[in-house]
């Protein structure tokens, strides 16, 4: 059974919020403004973005919420309503929470009723960890058609109260790096077993995980004491975690450059297993930071003949904010919306997660029904 | 990093990627290295790894020397490169002596340190290459090579630094960055040269390879 993309939703709360009103929303922590701030913000590039909450730290609307009206904005786009959804298959980083999974919780806030659900834990990659599930589903017949639904609402975890309980009272570099660079959103796809009108053939969907091979690189959970093995569940008291920065949003910085290079890992296996070929590759949208592709391993890309010319990369990160698992699909929205593509065309969507480096891809083909 | 390659070498600096990307991570997986990324390094573990480095590192200029000379006429142009390479690296153990000193090791110990027995068959299999005619494969050794060169210079030294609080006790593993851009320019000139057919390509990565995974055992043996 072949799976289609057949139609696209996102979902961005509040109005687009630039650089220099971030902090006044984050807030200041112990009232001093970042030093950091503008250096991290031109290393990424991101010139605008949204989020779910106020001033006054306030959440505006909840992660569930945002993952549902993303989902009706992609029905709205296709003949149907919730309940014709048979299977929903949803990814976040958070939940607003911890526990049940959050596809319930979005099937709750759709009113899909006894749908079969998914939910895909993890970081940027577990998008297409849900899209997986739901492309795999179909193709075997479980299904005619599924939701998938992607949503962050990371703000809440860089408000400046979160670094102001630090015992320490100072904010390293690993702890800050991500409150600059990630923001809320989310986004949907419907996945069809026939084509409806243009849309997106999945060709693929392949990922590769390199967590027996690297440390932690992105996490929420362990302090900034690499050599206290606890995690937040194992401090007599939350608020002793949070004092000790376990629940702070962290990158390893040092460790960033590996995931550029497992991004073009995989891309070379792809390659090697002849799954694609560079050549033939019309549209990236690609989960990256403009400032990876100063780096030499592209320069190496290029010499060994595997570069994909910058005029065939498609991104909106700049305009619309990186939001974790939410982005590929705001991406994808986009593309199918704004860009122009032609039948037959090839697109493959690349997600390299440094949470413990997996990195995801899925390539898809233009086709039309007639 | 702006020459052209034909397309053979192309396909090799694919794979050479691959084949690298692969020794990062087994690399990862070795036990020193693993403390070294964990945070878990101590000076123990540096006066290890530089004593067990040192009898590799001393006879690299031995291979490389000997591969120049397995060059035929035919292959003059690449002897020469292959030469000057030699003599840029053949001192480069007295940084690493230096540096053994520094984190408080008898210099007695480091020169009598023998081989151990991941240094002893990287050591065999880089002469038994290099006394081969036109050894092209050792451009796969020099990858792994020049890569360890960077790796050091830029993730290893200052990680040894920040982990051990010293100071001037890691000039060996930063000397290698000086000269990377130069390195890899002749490096990839090499294989655009050499690397014509797909056997030359096979012969280039299966060479990497093993390079790589006898590099991973020298590290390992640091444990045994």
């Amino acid at each position: 059974m072949t799976v289609y993309i057949t139609s696209s939703g996102h979902f961005l709360p509040g109005p687009a919020v630039d650089n220099d009103e971030m902090e006044t929303i984050l807030g200041k922590v112990h009232g001093k403004p970042s030093r950091l701030k503008n250096k991290i913000l031109s290393s990424n590039g991101i010139k605008q973005r949204h989020y779910a909450i106020d001033a006054a730290h306030n959440t505006l609307i909840s992660n569930q919420a945002m993952a549902a009206e993303a989902a009706r904005d992609c029905l709205q786009h296709s003949p149907f309503t919730p309940a014709d959804i048979p299977l929903l298959s949803c990814a976040t980083s958070q939940g607003d929470m911890v526990l049940p999974g959050f596809a319930s919780l979005v099937q709750a806030e759709l009113a899909l009723p006894h749908a079969e659900i998914n939910s895909a834990h993890g970081i940027c990659s577990s998008s297409l960890m849900a899209v997986k599930y739901a492309w795999m589903a179909i193709q075997c017949g479980e299904h005619r058609r599924g939701l998938v639904v992607c949503s962050e609402l990371v703000s809440r975890l860089f408000k400046a109260g979160r670094y102001e309980v630090l015992s320490d009272e100072s904010v390293d570099f690993n702890a800050e790096f991500l409150r600059w660079m990630l923001s809320d959103g989310a986004g949907a796809i419907l996945l069809e077993n026939a084509p409806r009108g243009r849309c997106f053939r999945i060709d693929w969907i392949k990922s590769y995980s390199h967590a027996d091979a690297y440390p932690t690189c992105m996490s929420v959970g362990q302090g900034r004491d690499a050599t206290d093995s606890r995690t937040w569940q194992d401090y007599p008291q939350y608020a002793d975690a949070e004092k000790a920065g376990a629940l702070l949003l962290r990158q390893d910085v040092r460790l960033l450059e590996n995931i550029v290079k497992m991004g073009v890992d995989g891309f070379l296996r792809l390659i090697r297993d002849g799954m694609t070929a560079p050549g033939d590759i019309d549209h990236v949208l690609c989960h990256f930071s403009s400032a990876y592709f100063k780096s030499r391993i592209f320069q190496l890309m290029s010499m060994a003949g595997v570069a994909i010319p910058e005029s065939k990369w498609y991104t909106n990160l700049y305009e619309r904010g990186n939001t974790g698992c939410a982005s590929i699909l705001i991406m994808l929205d986009e593309f199918m919306r704004t860009q122009s593509y032609q039948v037959g065309d090839r697109i493959i969507c690349m997600v390299p997660e440094s949470g413990r480096f997996n990195v995801a891809y899925m390539h898809l083909t233009v086709v039309e029904n007639e | 990093m702006t020459q052209s390659l034909n397309p053979h070498a192309q396909q090799c600096l694919q794979n050479l990627m691959q084949i690298w990307f692969a020794f990062e991570r087994d690399l990862n997986r070795v036990p020193i290295i693993r403390r070294l990324e964990m945070g878990q390094f101590d000076v123990n573990d540096y006066r290890a790894l530089l004593l067990n480095l040192r009898q590799q590192v001393i006879e690299g200029s031995r291979w490389i020397s000997r591969g120049a000379s397995s060059f035929d006429r035919d292959y003059a142009d690449v002897r020469s490169m292959v030469i000057g390479h030699a003599k840029e690296e053949h001192r480069d153990y007295e940084f690493l002596e230096r540096d053994y000193q520094a984190v408080g090791g008898e210099l007695a110990a480091i020169q009598s340190k023998s081989r151990n027995l991941g240094s002893e068959a990287l050591h065999g299999y880089m002469m038994y290459r290099a006394s081969q005619p036109n050894p092209i494969g050792l451009i796969g050794a020099m990858w792994i090579i020049e890569g360890l060169g960077q790796k050091m210079a830029e993730s290893w030294a200052q990680r040894i630094t920040e982990l051990l609080a010293i100071e001037n006790a890691t000039t060996f593993m930063q000397y290698h960055g000086d000269n990377d851009d130069a390195h890899m320019d002749k490096l990839f000139s090499m294989l655009d040269r050499v690397c014509v057919s797909e056997e030359a390509a096979e012969d280039i990565t299966m060479t990497a390879q093993v390079v790589a995974r006898l590099y991973c055992l020298q590290l390992e043996h640091i444990d045994e």
